[in-house]
């Protein structure tokens, strides 16, 4: 009897001490230390605060629904199976999660440059520097969403909410992807100060070739270049596959197509895998260059 | 995700393997000096793979033991390789060549309080320095208390440290990075800030680390600190290593042969130039002379000097003040003087020659380095500087054996008193 009780015993040590190296290894206590610090110098010092980060969402809204909705007669298709028609929160599903993209790309492409006197003077896991960065614009994402969430469930009624775990999936997947691409964009940019600046002009037509004001439809797949549709070549844009997915989840109330699952999982995990060995490759000779 | 560094950092219980504490085996560092650096994404483009930069090796072929549970001194002159030594223990920098290996939870202090923010508060600050030094908050919430206690600063903890005077903010610095409890820990010179009483508390903690069996490497200009502070230092010149051995005797050559390492000059004029003076430069020369006026070869320890300084006046276009700075070899600052309204009386016509009688040299025999500046008669302005200009050295010039910084000068007598 003494014998079976003791094995599952060792078994939770042993899991918990997995759990804690994984812990170590992660470095969770300098990430959360980092992304805290982040949050809570973002606004000091500013008389409005947080309000900031709502007043940005919600001017960009007022902005496009005028000229996309009001000038330009867009026609967001009706979410199918919700019925929901409304230009404004057809916006918000996609045009929060790109939001974060961008502020995380810009805020990461400094993280290692602008820390130069930490890199020189104290040796710690350098990766963590744009990953916080990139935390932190998550936890606003986070926040945002469930406000969005709580508005689509005042026409929907809580069946919204049931949403939430496949939402939560894609916004994790999302910032894999993000990571990945921020942990490559702040080491180049520690050896070519052009990136910052390149990132500046690349990501406005970036998110025209998205559909965050537009639904997709309106991309045409009857016109060719280089034999190739324009839906397809536009397809290519993994951005696309996150927009149509958030859509799908919290605009239409339906689950992603297998397609786009499989999109966005290979395009997360490839990139990740990819910053990880960039960033890796330009690590040793950081702290000379910064 | 940890890439691979030379420096195998917490590896297991201090001393618990019996072997040296860090142990270098043919060290080498380099860096390059690109002539032109290639900012920008064109340029490399632009220059292929060819970008042109020379190499040059901070440090080369070093190798040594620093022993479990010892205070071990680094001293070199400036850009001799130490700091980029202690960085590349620090696993800061990446070894080009041998190994760095450390045996035991390291931590380095090369800049206190380097990652703090300033819009934080000292307790925010606390538990971030803490995780950036390889802390989990629940290390830091039990060592809390000891380190504001440490850094003296209960009433000022959730204030933002930008609001911190720079003497708080080092305290705090100091206190976190100590409180890590590291197995080895590398110091750079901090301890040249912070008041008097607060270098006392960290000498006193520095040696109950020792105590306790740590190991602590202190990289320091203050010859004396490490003298009485370490038992065993290593001279680091031109990136290599000159001498290793108990602490007062590698002292003793480093001050002595101070000059000796250098590129040999013309030891008959008695001043090596360290920099030598350009057809532009407004000083022309600095020479070392006797009672005579004649070029000494070296100064002497309570003996009779002059200090001739020649400038162009013409090209100053007006009246201009001498300064002189004096230093030890080892960046120890002896006196600084100005000639006032003496040299400005010369006017500024033609070659000025400025000269500053001493009847008798009070310092110490050693190596000696000499700033020269010109000023403008109101102290304002410098027309040209060269620090640490010139080398000399003072030999000694007998009378009574005297250690410290200054040859005092004076006369013993005793007698017996009534009977």
């Amino acid at each position: 009897m003494a014998e079976t009780g003791a094995q599952p015993r060792s078994q939770t040590r042993s899991r918990r001490r997995t759990w804690q190296d994984m812990m170590t290894l992660l470095h969770t206590d300098l990430l959360i230390n980092l992304t805290l610090r982040d949050l809570r110098s973002q606004y000091k010092r500013s008389a409005l605060g947080w309000t900031w980060s709502v007043l940005n969402p919600l001017v960009a809204v007022v902005v496009y629904s005028a000229v996309f909705s009001l000038f330009l007669r867009i026609q967001p298709s009706v979410g199918n199976p919700s019925g929901l028609d409304s230009y404004a929160v057809f916006l918000l599903v996609t045009l929060l999660p790109w939001q974060f993209f961008v502020t995380s790309l810009t805020g990461a492409t400094r993280a290692i440059t602008s820390n130069s006197s930490l890199i020189t003077k104290i040796y710690f896991p350098r990766w963590v520097l744009p990953t916080s960065a990139v935390l932190a614009r998550f936890i606003t994402l986070l926040v945002e969403m469930a406000v969005l969430l709580v508005v689509i469930a005042l026409w929907e009624g809580h069946i919204a909410f049931q949403w939430i775990p496949v939402v939560l999936a894609l916004m994790v997947l999302q910032l894999l992807f993000t990571v990945g691409l921020a942990l490559m964009i702040s080491a180049a940019n520690v050896y070519f100060r052009d990136i910052q600046h390149f990132l500046n002009v690349a990501m406005q037509p970036w998110m025209f070739l998205t559909p965050i004001l537009y639904p997709l439809n309106l991309v045409p797949s009857d016109r060719e270049l280089f034999g190739f549709s324009y839906r397809t070549l536009y397809q290519l844009n993994p951005m696309v596959s996150w927009a149509k997915a958030y859509r799908n989840v919290l605009y239409d109330l339906r689950f992603p197509s297998a397609e786009r699952w499989l999109g966005i999982f290979i395009a997360a995990g490839v990139v990740l895998a990819l910053g990880f060995r960039v960033f890796n490759r330009l690590e040793p000779r950081m702290a000379e260059e910064v | 995700m940890d890439s691979p560094t030379s420096v195998a950092g917490a590896a297991g219980a201090a001393g618990a393997a019996g072997g040296p504490a860090i142990a270098l085996d043919g060290l080498g560092k380099k860096f390059r000096l690109t002539h032109d650096r290639n900012w920008t994404l064109k340029a490399t483009m632009l220059a292929g793979h060819r970008t042109r930069y020379e190499e040059f090796w901070a440090l080369r072929d070093v190798t040594f033991d620093i022993p479990h549970g010892s205070t071990f001194g680094i001293i070199g002159g400036n850009g001799s390789g130490k700091s980029t030594l202690l960085k590349v223990l620090a696993g800061i920098l990446r070894a080009d060549e041998g190994t760095a290996s450390a045996n035991g939870r390291l931590s380095a202090l090369l800049e206190l309080g380097a990652g703090f923010h300033p819009e934080l508060t000292g307790r925010e600050n606390i538990y971030l320095n803490g995780a950036i030094l390889g802390f989990t908050a629940r290390d830091i919430r039990q060592r809390f208390d000891d380190i504001v206690g440490f850094a003296e600063l209960d009433q000022f903890i959730d204030e933002p440290v930008r609001n911190y005077s720079s003497g708080m903010y080092v305290r705090l610095g100091f206190s976190v990075a100590i409180h890590v409890e590291p197995e080895i820990l590398l110091v750079d010179e901090v301890l040249a800030v912070g008041d008097h009483t607060f270098q006392r508390r960290c000498l006193e903690r520095f040696d109950r680390l020792r105590d306790e069996g740590r190991t602590i490497v202190v990289v320091s200009h203050d010859l004396d600190m490490i003298g009485w502070l370490c038992e065993r230092t290593a001279w680091i010149n031109r990136g290599g290593l000159a001498a290793i051995g108990p602490s007062g005797e590698v002292i003793e050559a480093f001050v002595a042969g101070g000059e000796g390492a250098l590129d040999s000059g013309p030891a008959a004029a008695g001043l090596l130039s360290l920099q030598g003076l350009g057809p532009d430069d407004l000083v022309r020369s600095v020479e070392l002379l006797d009672t005579n006026g004649q070029t000494l070869p070296a100064a002497t320890s309570g003996g009779p000097v002059t200090f001739r300084v020649r400038y162009d006046a013409h090209r100053v276009g007006e009246a201009a003040i001498v300064a002189l700075g004096l230093y030890r070899a080892d960046g120890t600052h002896v006196t600084s003087i100005n000639s006032g309204a003496a040299a400005a009386a010369a006017g500024s016509d033609g070659i000025v020659e400025v000269d500053y009688h001493l009847a008798a040299l009070p310092v110490q025999p050693g190596t000696y380095e000499l700033s020269v500046a010109l000023h403008d008669t109101t102290m304002k302005k410098v027309f040209e500087r060269h620090t640490h200009l010139v080398r000399f050295s003072v030999e000694p010039g007998g009378g009574d054996h005297q250690t410290g910084l200054v040859a005092l000068g004076g006369t013993w007598q005793a007698q017996a008193d009534g009977a």
